[in-house]
């Protein structure tokens, strides 16, 4: 084996498979958000499907920071598609540096997705309940959190391969 | 994490997010001057379809609180057929509601008996609407309940978000013809926060956990059919079903209603 195959191979090992699985999916998560983001600024109605009612969604109380802390100025008028990019955003951060070995940064991300993840169950009960209606972004989101969490619960539970 | 092993230090890791960051915010950038120049022809129809669900209903006790005596009610009080909506005026969901029930009233006219319930939400997004409700009792305590409750959700957009909204409702009072020192004693007396109050025991007895929420004749309409073709059928069936044999009742068409 040449020294060239040996450091490739290093490589590899170092590149966890979980963190780079997180890294991509929080990477869609951030695409949502940022789009979410800009449909907010922009004041356009977002196309939405069948089924769903993304504007009822979008422009209640409850899209922006002032549906859980009150009608603080400034503050409540964030909308929360930017408190999900910046989520995703450090989510996938923490899970890149784990893929490059820090485990640290891993048992943050667990920390963080766990914490989204209640959120976003948070979310879902509020549409449900509350608004009565359903918006795919935020689905879709519920979903890349979902999946963001149940990496890091496999990461828990998966032995160590034998290397 | 069992199946990380420890690396060599290497920036990569920063030189990626450092591009992932840099390539968001320029996709964002990108999209939101795109977005205005963007038609979007299809939205508005897409956004019109209906939600399929159909969540489990429930029955009004006999022994629920009555709640506010007598209720804010339009119709006849003796018609066959009773829609009771529970509804939060700061509750966008409500709002979009609110002309579908005015079309049912004009529809129906004596016909049916509706009653609007009071019930504003405990929670920090609807701050206000426990005043709205307080501000259209203290309306109908001039016989403008009717006109208030249609200006505040009219406008709910208008005055939800805005500090000034006590302004703004007293501009709607202006608007209706009351007489604004009485609404605003009234606003300040127990007597219409009482009212609120006693629709929210109600509400909660019966265990309403969402707004607005709909019952025809006792029952819970599934809010997928709180639209005018859904209410049409089920008003439709329990007139059928309330008339006596041998006679058809009059199916939906336009009528004078109070609104």
């Amino acid at each position: 084996m040449t020294d060239t195959e040996t450091s490739t191979n290093d490589v590899k090992q170092t590149i966890a498979k979980l963190p780079i699985a997180a890294a991509i999916v929080a990477l869609i998560g951030i695409a949502d958000a940022v789009f979410l983001t800009v449909e907010h600024y922009a004041a356009e109605p977002v196309p939405c499907g069948a089924g769903f009612d993304c504007e009822m969604v979008l422009t209640s109380p409850y899209a922006t920071l002032s549906g859980f802390v009150g009608n603080i100025p400034v503050l409540g008028d964030v909308p929360l598609s930017v408190l999900g990019a910046a989520a995703y955003f450090v989510a996938f951060s923490l899970a890149l540096l784990a893929a490059f070995g820090d485990k640290r940064m891993w048992k943050l991300y667990g920390v963080q997705v766990t914490l989204m993840a209640c959120f976003s169950g948070l979310l879902i009960y509020v549409q449900a309940a509350l608004i009565h209606a359903f918006c795919q972004y935020c689905l879709i989101s519920a979903a890349t959190t979902l999946t963001l969490f149940l990496i890091y619960l496999l990461s828990i539970f998966t032995k160590p391969k034998s290397q | 994490m069992k199946n990380i092993p420890q690396a060599k230090k290497s920036n990569a890791p920063l030189l990626i997010i450092g591009a992932v960051l840099v390539v968001a915010l320029l996709g964002g950038w990108y999209l939101f001057s795109s977005s205005k120049a963007g038609t979007n022809a299809n939205i508005a129809k897409a956004n019109n379809a209906n939600t399929t669900a159909t969540p489990k209903t429930t029955t009004i006790p006999a022994n629920a609180p009555q709640g506010a005596t007598p209720p804010n009610q339009s119709g006849s009080a003796t018609a066959l057929v009773t829609i009771e909506e529970f509804a939060d005026f700061q509750c966008p969901q409500c709002a979009a509601t609110h002309p579908i029930m005015n079309e049912i009233k004009s529809t129906y006219g004596s016909r049916i008996r509706f009653i609007y319930r009071n019930y504003p939400l405990d929670i920090p997004a609807h701050d206000k609407s426990y005043d709205a409700s307080v501000a259209a009792e203290a309306a109908g305590m001039q016989n403008k309940f009717w006109d208030m409750q249609n200006l505040l959700f009219s406008n709910q957009k208008a005055w939800t978000a805005d500090p000034t909204y006590k302004q703004i409702w007293k501009d709607y009072a202006q608007k209706i013809g009351l007489d604004i020192p009485k609404w605003e004693n009234d606003m300040a007396g127990i007597a219409a926060k009482a009212r609120v109050d006693e629709d929210k025991k109600r509400a909660k007895g019966i265990g309403v956990n969402s707004t607005p929420t709909v019952y025809i004749n006792n029952v819970e309409i599934p809010f997928a059919q709180v639209n005018v073709a859904g209410l049409k059928q089920i008003i439709d069936a329990e007139l059928q079903k309330a008339a006596p044999q041998g006679q058809q009742p009059v199916p939906a068409a336009p009528a004078n209603a109070a609104k």
